[in-house]
């Protein structure tokens, strides 16, 4: 069967190149919407980022000059000379001491939290994370009032613990179920394997578990950094001192003064808030965007795995019979194979024999 | 767990405050229901609904086809990949109160940038924040405009789930790309688009910092949403009972949102 020669294959070799070219320029003709909207796009997103950028580099004077101008002339550092105060690194230092420890307190909880939520299944378990669920529909509004009232005459108030436990809470919900995603996707054999190998429970989840979700882990460490980082209204509401602000408290703090609009002041800082982020996000955007995806939601791939799979395997099927009817080479490998193993087996140039069904080849291969 | 605590307890505390007379922040004596009924027939609560529905579905109209094409778009990029998705995640990066107030400084009649554009095109001043029906549409534009990445990232998580062979198997039947979207890709993120428009909904429903960095809720309370008037009767009005019960309404108004989606995506999977 396998000398079985697809001899058109052969004959259609020419045309196969003429359809390449003709593919490629029907991909090319086929990118052009997709850089439209690529360019719409920026033309939506960077008006207002370039606008800042330029402004932190004007005087001051140029910063409210009507017609507004784009290029900052002449240049001018002193934006940026002028938010380095002693207030303003207090507020650097406040939002790193709050996004560091929520990322330390929110894994500590939350790993343990998830694994035992994916592996000991019981009712109980199930019933916790429901109400994990439920809770993290809670308004944050409502839980800074409530907290704000409540703590407003203790110690509490103003204090990094108190801020950290919040925001931890506010994102452990998310992140619990995040995690979740990724344990399950873990086959327990693997953990099996461990423990007759003699590991123990913790054993396992640290040597064995935690390297394999580790761009899970990754993905929620910096989802919570731009979101404690970006925050506003926790700090606003929960930091009532001067000295524990966190950084967007000090940007927005340029502009509502009463004492006038700082616009220059104020972009120098968003441009120096925002290299944090945009550092940590360039750094690790290959594990946040593979976390983000690959960490979907159950529902999804059940559906993908049972009304999916049965539905792709009806389907390749298909296609095999539909591309060696048609004579498509390179279709799901049912042609490269016989290319690949050369003229000793796959193909020789003069065939006696005429090519066998279409069914057998999609097999062959 | 501890961490359930900090939902708990300021939950059944807002109860409390709900049920009680208070002044400033001292709580006072048992009332009922007395802060609900007060709620409920104040003249305003229709408005501040309303409002709250514009922003939030309006928010979502935007924000929902946006992050799907782009999510399409950053999905078939070939060439500048991380430059493509970074760009179209800009927005999300920066933080709400910056966004908000880069816009509301964008838009200045006076000296904004946007101003500059609409006067060489021959309008006026964009003067949106003076008016309630602009400024409620600035509002809910900005909004989208920061969120929508959020779901730009769930239909991409979600695209991956679409088998390429499925695709593959559309083009060689003579689907054009409308087609292969319509009848492949879709049926593969419905899940997908019922967990983005929970997600977003609940994000605008709550939003307050957005609308405090640009409008504080005004002019003539057209920007008032639910969120917005609970974050004003505490903090201006000073009102705990007032705030505690509109707190109560919201978190309704959310576990009703997402028993809805929650009752939509069973069907879906079954």
């Amino acid at each position: 069967m396998t000398t079985t020669a697809p001899r058109h294959v052969v004959a259609d070799r020419p045309t196969d190149e003429a359809a390449q070219t003709r593919r490629r320029r029907g991909a090319l003709i086929r990118a052009v919407p997709r850089w439209l909207v690529t360019l719409l796009a920026a033309a939506i997103v960077l008006p207002p980022v370039a606008w800042v950028l330029s402004t932190s580099l004007k005087r001051d004077a140029d910063t409210v000059s009507f017609p507004p101008r784009w290029i900052p002339n002449p240049f001018s550092w002193a934006q940026y000379e002028g938010i380095y105060t002693i207030t303003n690194v207090r507020f650097l230092i406040n939002s790193t001491v709050l996004a560091v420890g929520s990322i330390v307190l929110a894994l500590v909880i939350c790993v343990p939290a998830a694994y035992a939520a994916t592996r000991f299944r019981s009712g109980r378990t199930e019933a916790l994370m429901t109400v994990v669920l439920v809770l993290t529909m809670v308004p944050g509004i409502v839980v800074f009032i409530a907290l704000y009232a409540m703590l407003v005459r203790t110690s509490l108030i103003n204090t990094y613990p108190l801020l950290i436990v919040v925001y931890t809470a506010l994102i452990s919900g998310q992140a619990i179920l995040f995690l979740r995603n990724f344990f399950e996707n873990i086959p327990v054999e693997i953990e099996e394997a461990a423990a007759i190998d003699g590991c123990n429970r913790r054993q396992i989840l640290l040597r064995v578990v935690l390297p394999l979700v580790r761009p899970g882990i990754a993905a929620i460490a910096v989802f919570i950094f731009v979101f404690v980082w970006n925050d506003f209204l926790v700090s606003t509401v929960l930091a009532t001192s001067e000295d524990m602000k966190t950084v967007q408290n000090g940007i927005v703090r340029y502009i509502t003064t009463g004492f006038g609009n700082f616009w220059g002041l104020f972009a120098a800082f968003v441009i120096v808030s925002f290299a944090p982020v945009l550092a940590v996000f360039v750094a690790f955007q290959r594990w946040f965007i593979a976390g983000m995806t690959s960490g979907e939601s159950r529902d999804e791939r059940d559906l993908s795995s049972a009304t999916g799979r049965a539905r792709r395997r009806r389907r390749s099927v298909r296609v095999g019979r539909v591309q060696a009817a048609r004579g498509v080479p390179g279709g799901r490998g049912s042609c490269h194979g016989d290319r690949g193993r050369g003229p000793a087996s796959g193909r020789p140039r003069t065939s006696t024999r005429s090519p066998g069904s279409p069914r057998r080849r999609a097999r062959a291969g | 767990m501890v961490a359930l605590l900090v939902f708990v307890i300021p939950l059944g505390y807002t109860v409390w405050t709900a049920t009680h007379h208070t002044s400033y922040y001292e709580i006072g004596s048992y009332s009922g229901l007395d802060s609900f009924s007060k709620l409920f027939s104040d003249g305003d609560l229709g408005h501040e609904v309303v409002t709250t529905l514009v922003f939030a579905v309006g928010a979502l109209v935007v924000a929902l086809p946006v992050g799907l094409v782009s999510a399409v778009v950053v999905n078939n990029a070939r060439r500048l990949k991380r430059s493509v998705r970074s760009l179209f995640l800009l927005p999300w990066l920066m933080s709400q109160a910056t966004v908000g107030t880069i816009w509301f400084w964008f838009l200045n009649p006076n000296y904004g940038p946007a101003t500059q554009l609409t006067k060489a095109l021959g309008f006026g001043p964009t003067n949106v924040f003076s008016t309630p029906t602009a400024a409620l549409v600035a509002v809910t534009l900005i909004t989208a405009w920061w969120s929508y990445p959020q779901a730009m990232l769930l239909f991409l998580g979600a695209l991956q789930t679409v088998p390429v062979e499925l695709k593959e198997s559309m083009r060689v039947d003579g689907g054009n790309a409308w087609q292969t979207f319509r009848n492949v890709t879709l049926p593969y993120i419905r899940n997908a688009i019922v967990s983005v428009v929970v997600v977003l909904l609940m994000l605008y429903v709550q939003m307050v910092t957005i609308i405090l960095v640009t409008t504080r809720g005004g002019p003539l309370n057209s920007t008032e949403t639910l969120a917005m008037r609970t974050y004003n009767e505490m903090f201006v009005d000073f009102n705990m009972s007032g705030a505690a019960a509109t707190a109560l309404l919201l978190f309704a108004i959310n576990i009703v949102l997402t028993l809805v989606a929650v009752r939509f995506r069973r069907k879906e999977s079954l």
